[in-house]
């Protein structure tokens, strides 16, 4: 039972028709990664996350979480997963500790204080009536219930919506802390730079459909880069965009902005035939995969 | 794992299941205080039969036809119909439109125990309202000038209860079948508006008379329960209807996906 990863899904489907949904996704989440679900809106992340915690049911496939089917051991992993989902609702008349409270007894009780150090660490007002908090301070109540009875798993469905920069660092603090002690963290966003960071390795869902799932490593490998090259006096833009792994080259004035793929070198020297001004590196090269990804052609 | 679920939906709806059940309290006072002095006056009113029977066919002359009248008929039912399907419909589809129930799901609930806390919370409320009725009757009874027995307002109270009960129960199945709180307030309340009319006009044409036999209001009044006392039969068949609906309730719930 401890050799079954903490996700594991097979051709996992869920059709609404019209072409939403999921379709046949194959996942599979070892224990103790961190692994970023990344995709647009609409593309079906909520819809996995959903399905893991059988909150709606599969249309074809399976899944299982630690090991345990989705739909037939789904109050075992209810008890062994924290659950963030990405759009929720509080009672709004009762404060964040009556909610707290309440939720802690639907597990049969959690350490009191291991809730209030998460409330301090988050910076998290249990005192006033949950229609009073700011959408920030509700996502810090999700947050402490999602973490507060020591989960194995932690599905988490956009945690860092609507958090201040501040919190967002506790956030990522504190996910790097239960990372260490074990737990698997499968957690989604629709943006690239709010996972990199944590993330072991990460998966991208587009329409439905699984696209690539691979190690921040081996995705930056196949990243198109940018150099931005600020020459002494105008160059030739074909010396530039016959280069190997070149795959754009634009001039504005003195100014080159080459994007290529693999390895720099050939650049870099071509540039050093001229006089050179400046380099600068336009540090978005996984956004720009990412954003390949999401577009509707076939990545190339 | 269902008593939180129970204290909180009893936590949330505690408050205006309260007021309802004190509003009841004072209206039947008031009522029984009115009756000494306009007993006379209005028992001399001769009403269209129509009319008569929608007011549980009132004989305003007397205390007890005075009271089944004025709350037998329509308050009564009216106060206990929609604390019971305002209750049902906000624990269930309710919770669920406002994305509540999906993170209460991802704790470790079946969704039968979940619908099974939301029923007897909701009963918990009805009966409130019951006993309301109850206190009402004996204080109001007392300043109208008594002849009606306690056991018989009691009866009255217990009949009140259980068409509470079958009446949310039908609220709580398309509550947790639907989770849709509009849809599932509307038909809970067409429900009982219709059984209000069946039972009201189905008796005046002899053809339709067995329609009155597919209205709760039959087994609630039907057999008068402040005169003749608790009828086992009709308490029965709204008991019947109130549990086996709660058990469609958590069977659909459990089938279905959760909205949002």
């Amino acid at each position: 039972m401890s050799a079954a990863p903490a996700i594991a899904t097979r051709r996992l489907s869920k059709d609404f028709g019209g072409g939403r949904g999921l379709f046949d996704l194959d996942l599979e989440v070892p224990r103790g990664e961190v692994f970023g679900f990344l995709g647009p809106n609409g593309a079906g992340k909520s819809t996995t996350m959903r399905l893991l915690l059988d909150l709606i049911r599969p249309t074809a496939g399976s899944a299982s979480v630690l090991g345990l089917d989705t739909r037939s051991q789904s109050l075992e992993i209810r008890r062994r997963v924290g659950f963030l989902a990405g759009d929720f609702g509080l009672y709004p008349k009762l404060t964040g500790a009556a909610v707290l409270d309440y939720l802690g007894a639907l597990r049969g009780g959690v350490d009191p204080r291991r809730r209030d150090a998460l409330a301090e660490r988050f910076d998290a007002d249990l005192h006033r009536p949950i229609r009073e908090l700011s959408t920030g301070n509700r996502q810090k109540l999700g947050l402490i219930q999602a973490f507060m009875h020591g989960p194995e798993v932690l599905i988490l469905d956009e945690p860092i919506a609507g958090l201040d920069p501040l919190v967002q660092q506790s956030f990522h603090g504190l996910l790097a802390e239960v990372s260490a002690q074990g737990a698997t963290i499968f957690l989604s966003s629709h943006t690239l730079s709010e996972v990199e960071r944590v993330t072991h390795r990460l998966a991208i869902l587009r329409q439905g459909r699984l696209v690539v799932v691979d190690s921040l490593e081996n995705l930056r490998k196949v990243a198109v880069q940018r150099l931005e090259i600020e020459f002494a006096a105008p160059v030739a833009v074909d010396a530039f965009a016959s280069l190997p792994g070149v795959r754009e080259v634009t001039a504005a004035g003195a100014t080159l902005t080459v994007a290529f793929a693999g390895e720099a070198d050939a650049v870099v020297k071509a540039a050093a035939a001229h006089e050179v001004r400046s380099i600068r590196s336009r540090d978005d090269d996984l956004e720009e995969i990412f954003l390949r990804y999401y577009r509707a052609e076939a990545p190339s | 794992m269902t008593r939180p679920p129970l204290a909180m939906a009893l936590r949330l709806r505690l408050t205006s299941a309260g007021a309802a059940a004190f509003g009841l309290v004072a209206v039947l006072v008031i009522v029984g205080a009115l009756f000494p002095a306009v007993g006379d006056t209005i028992g001399k009113l001769n009403l269209p039969r129509g009319v008569s029977q929608l007011l549980g066919g009132a004989d305003y002359a007397t205390l007890t036809g005075w009271f089944r009248s004025e709350i037998g008929a329509v308050y009564g039912p009216l106060v206990i119909g929609a604390v019971a399907i305002t209750s049902a419909s906000a624990v269930t589809a309710g919770e669920e439109e406002d994305r509540i129930l999906a993170l209460v799901l991802a704790h470790p609930i079946t969704r039968a125990r979940l619908v099974l806390a939301k029923a007897v919370a909701m009963g918990a409320l009805v009966v409130i309202v019951a006993v309301g009725a109850w206190v009402g009757l004996l204080i109001g009874v007392a300043l109208g000038g008594g002849g009606i027995g306690i056991g018989h307002m009691a009866a009255f109270a217990v009949h009140l209860a259980f068409f509470g009960l079958a009446l949310g129960a039908v609220a709580l199945a398309i509550g947790a079948g639907t989770g849709r709180r509009t849809l599932t307030t509307a038909v809970a309340a067409g429900v009982g508006v219709l059984g209000w009319l069946i039972n009201g006009f189905a008796p005046l044409v002899s053809a339709l008379d067995w329609l009155k036999y597919l209205s709760p209001f039959y087994y609630y009044a039907g057999h008068d329960p402040l005169t003749q006392g608790i009828d086992v039969g009709d308490l029965v068949v709204l008991g019947a209807v109130a549990v086996s609906l709660t058990v469609v309730a958590m069977a659909a719930f459990e089938r279905r996906d959760l909205r949002g």
